[in-house]
């Protein structure tokens, strides 16, 4: 920790000796930068609203943002935008965000560039709005907790924005769940006001400056983190679409230490396991039949589903509370009416049309597979998914298969429910190939009367009578 | 121009009204053909009726058992 600091103020006095010849973009400097920092949940979400202004001669068609190389292996979106139209009727134009590398970023801080759609001249200014999703960076301190004892986390940032440009006023507001904030970092001016941190008015920063800073406070939300999902997704042309998700479930808070107490966790649950949780909901679409959940020993009765017209709603609860470290394995499986999910475009090809990501409120997903399985005869699948996913394909054998189903498998690390985006799977299908599974039973019946024909037509008699 | 949502051929409530009546008449397809191997004699027998009501029970006890399994939720 002391060596981090060390390195990390070097950089501080490196960055501002050399002054404005380091900085890797010179022409835009942000004018303000406002970055609210919500610790309310296990997971960490960041809004950032910058303004830049163009001091350089030529037109700049892109913004760069910076991040330390922990928070870059963990972040999980990082979407940009921008507001057009006046006041009362702003609409939020999404813009695309790139990873660039630059030359002389300094200690491995990584790029990611900002596309304009309208290039900014010299002398403009813009307004940008950004958002950006952190995983596994609250880390619980102390590491182990007993059943009655309530968690901290700490928090690690920089009390400023790292950013390539000068940045020449800029405000950090840090919101935590509860007024329980065991210690923070004081860097001037600093000020705590019930569940709100503010670290700022800072003026007229070097690029890539940065002061860490660390937030000691409770978090007792649920963390949970599902390690591995797989979900497969059956389609069949004779009207359903089978869902069966594999979870393996995870609590990823401080670790439980001690025995645990039934009696005490039942008589007293404000003071016993405030940090654990027992109850997950799924959110499921709406027309929703078949559900069932499971595990290896079998169906598990403790659940609630709330069908209703736009959404469903799943609360299921493993078979035993969840403390730090305990994990639970479990299946999840749902039918949905195919017409709701699956569509044919107007160039002849089939397409399925669902929702990436987790059907569990607020977890994070560490590693998530969505394998889509296409009726038996289909031809050139491709998929769409609005971000990068690691794509292949595979067969899968199911009832009255011959050669077997072609298999779409997406696979995606460090998901976050602002994933639950619908994503598309192209195939080539011709309906005739539904009737292959009627004909294969009818001619296997027809075999059985051919052979009892045969077998009263053979005479198998020795003797002629 | 839109796309189309596509559901199945037949009306997914149709299909254990479908099962039960296909099955039936399968069934009593079957029962015809097998009370005339029984009641016929091996001279007076006739190939072509044989096979025909054969194919006819074949054809009505696939698609029943297809529409059984579909009314059961195994969706193949």
């Amino acid at each position: 920790m002391d060596r981090r600091t060390l390195v990390l103020l070097f950089l501080l006095l490196v960055s501002s000796s050399l002054g404005s010849s380091s900085s890797s973009s010179p022409d835009i400097r942000v004018l303000s930068a406002e970055r609210r920092i919500d610790l309310t949940s296990s997971i960490v979400r960041v809004f950032l609203t910058l303004k830049v202004e163009n001091v350089g001669a030529s037109q700049a068609s892109d913004v760069l943002l910076a991040f330390p190389p922990t928070d870059a292996e963990h972040l999980a979106i990082l979407k940009a935008s921008t507001a057009e139209g006046k006041r009362k009727k702003k609409i939020y134009v999404p813009l695309s965000v790139n990873p660039t590398e630059l030359p002389d970023t300094p200690n491995g801080a990584h790029l990611f560039s900002i596309s304009l759609r309208n290039p900014l001249k010299t002398g403009e200014a813009a307004v940008l709005e950004v958002l950006y999703i952190i995983t596994h960076c609250l880390e619980p301190f102390p590491a182990e907790i007993s059943q009655s004892e309530t968690q901290f986390v700490y928090y690690h940032d920089s009390a400023m924005l790292l950013s390539p440009y000068h940045v020449m006023e800029q405000i950090t507001y840090i919101k935590t769940p509860s007024n329980k904030v065991e210690s923070y970092t004081r860097v001037d001016p600093t000020n705590r006001a019930g569940t709100e941190l503010r670290y700022g008015l800072y003026h007229d920063l070097p690029p890539f400056s940065y002061s860490p800073i660390i937030v000691h406070f409770e978090n007792n939300n649920p963390f949970a983190v599902v390690e591995e999902l797989v979900r497969e997704v059956e389609i069949s042309h004779w009207g359903n679409l089978q869902v069966r998700e594999y979870y393996k479930l995870k609590h990823a808070g401080a670790r439980h230490k001690g025995v645990f107490s039934r009696v005490e966790y039942q008589s007293r649950p404000s003071i016993s396991g405030v940090s654990s949780f027992k109850h997950l909901l799924a959110r499921l679409p709406p027309r929703v039949h078949s559900v069932y959940y499971r595990d290896e020993i079998g169906n598990i009765s403790s659940s609630h589903l709330r069908i209703g017209s736009q959404k469903s709603e799943l609360e299921i609860e493993p078979r035993y509370p969840l403390f730090g470290g305990w994990k639970a394995t479990f299946v999840i499986g749902y039918g949905l009416p195919l017409q709701d999910f699956l569509f044919k475009s107007p160039d002849g090809k089939h397409y399925l049309n669902f929702s990436f990501g987790c059907p569990l409120l607020e977890t994070v997903v560490d590693e998530l597979t969505i394998k889509v399985v296409l009726p038996e005869g289909s031809k050139n699948p491709s998929s769409a998914v609005p971000f990068p996913v690691n794509q292949q394909l595979e067969t899968t054998y199911a009832y009255l298969d011959v050669v077997g189903r072609t298999t779409m498998v997406l696979k995606k690390r460090n998901i976050v429910p602002e994933h639950n985006i619908p994503f598309q799977v192209y195939y080539d299908f011709n309906p005739i190939f539904m009737l292959a599974e009627p004909l294969m039973l009818v001619s296997a019946v027809f075999l059985f009367f051919v052979a009892c024909i045969a077998y009263l037509h053979i005479d198998l008699s020795i003797r002629k009578s | 121009m839109a796309s189309k949502p596509i559901s199945s051929p037949v009306p997914v409530a149709w299909y254990p009204s479908l099962a039960v009546l296909m099955l039936s008449i399968g069934l009593v397809v079957t029962a015809s053909f097998f009370i005339y191997e029984a009641t016929s004699s091996r001279r007076n027998r006739s190939l072509s009726k044989e096979i025909i009501t054969g194919a006819v029970a074949s054809v009505f006890l696939g698609f029943g058992s297809l529409f059984l399994l579909l009314a059961t939720g195994v969706y193949v």
